[in-house]
């Protein structure tokens, strides 16, 4: 059983079966939602108060989260859905970054700073 | 330079918060603007019909393995023989994409179209900031910088003594320009930020060079090696069937 289990394996991985546009759009998901953490993560930090490196740290721990949300929502079988691992894990993760310091920082000024 | 600046609550009043609300504003104002010019070109029927066979090519190339070896030959031949395949371009016919460009107004004037569309907002929005809000520090930003950043972050102040992370509100402007991309693809949907590449990702497919697209294709096509996959989907389907009957 193990070996041929095995097997099966290998032919999917030998032969990519997955219709692009699913794809594309589980990836959009992915985006938009990293996106919208990011910015609310940004507005968090800034009302918190977070200073220098620790906001960033804060960043970095959202980011893990929705990671780990992403995963428990495509059930923790990445392959399913993705073409690899590394797409629940790292994309959208410079895009948001810009975004996360843009609202960091308007809320730490509106909150803390006048 | 170690004592903190005292900002005025009256510019984050009358400065940071109109300055962020206009552009975002201005964002969506840009967004249905493009939207309302954007013409849907006509396009020609032998581009389309060059595309669509691009596509078809694809398709075969995708799912060879899926279909016997004999049908598999049989369609690469229909698709790149030498003498009247869909995807063999005749030397002569080549067209030189530069020359189909200037034969075709219609797409330079899309173009200038999109891209006037994009620059005069920015231009206006910019001198708007100019000339109201000049020499404010407006914002400070809540981690520490090294001195590289003075001239990208103080862009409009000329005191070399101020902490690098205040901000002026030129370089404010700077920052949402850039940041707000990301809340646009937000609420805008996704057509806002794919637009542009798609268009010209359908450029390079379709019209600007398409007999080499074609001659791509079909190298492609020429160096797959087929190998029939259903062969081997019956161990798959023993290993499954065999979890079912357990």
């Amino acid at each position: 059983m193990g070996s041929s289990e095995k097997r099966s394996k290998d032919i999917m991985s030998d032969i990519p079966t997955f219709s692009a546009e699913n794809l594309q759009n589980n990836l959009k998901v992915i985006q938009n939602s990293r996106t919208f953490l990011s910015i609310i993560a940004g507005v968090l930090a800034g009302i918190i108060g977070f200073n220098g490196l620790t906001g960033f740290v804060f960043y970095f721990v959202v980011m893990l989260i929705t990671s780990v949300g992403l995963m428990a929502k495509a059930g923790f079988s990445a392959d399913l859905y993705f073409d690899s691992w590394n797409r629940v894990l790292f994309d959208g993760f410079l895009g948001g970054l810009m975004s996360f310091v843009l609202f960091w920082t308007f809320a730490y000024d509106l909150v803390h700073i006048f | 330079m170690a004592e903190d600046l005292v900002l005025d609550t009256a510019i984050r009043d009358w400065v940071l918060i109109p300055l962020s609300v206009v552009m975002v504003l201005i964002g969506i104002l840009r967004y249905f603007v493009s939207k309302l010019m954007r013409s849907s070109p006509t396009p020609d029927a032998k581009m389309v019909k060059e595309g669509q066979v691009v596509i078809r090519a694809r398709n075969l190339k995708a799912g060879a393995n899926f279909i016997p070896p004999k049908s598999f030959r049989a369609r690469r031949f229909y698709f790149s023989n030498e003498e009247n395949g869909l995807l063999h371009v005749p030397k002569d016919q080549a067209q030189n994409p530069q020359a189909q460009m200037f034969s075709d107004p219609n797409m330079a004037m899309d173009m200038m179209k999109k891209n006037l569309s994009m620059i005069i907002p920015q231009t206006l929005t910019f001198a708007w900031v100019n000339f109201f809000f000049s020499g404010f520090v407006a914002a400070k930003i809540p981690f520490p910088l090294t001195q590289r950043f003075r001239s990208m972050l103080q862009n409009g102040i000329d005191l070399s003594t101020v902490d690098v992370s205040y901000v002026s509100s030129r370089s404010w402007y700077f920052l949402n320009l850039f940041g707000l991309r990301g809340l646009f693809s937000l609420i805008l949907g996704d057509e806002n930020a794919i637009d542009d590449t798609q268009r010209m990702m359908q450029m390079g497919g379709f019209g600007f060079d398409a007999s080499k697209s074609l001659s791509a294709e079909k190298d492609g096509l020429d160096i797959i090696q087929h190998e029939w996959a259903l062969p081997r989907f019956e161990h798959r389907a023993e290993s499954v069937l065999k979890k079912l009957v357990r």
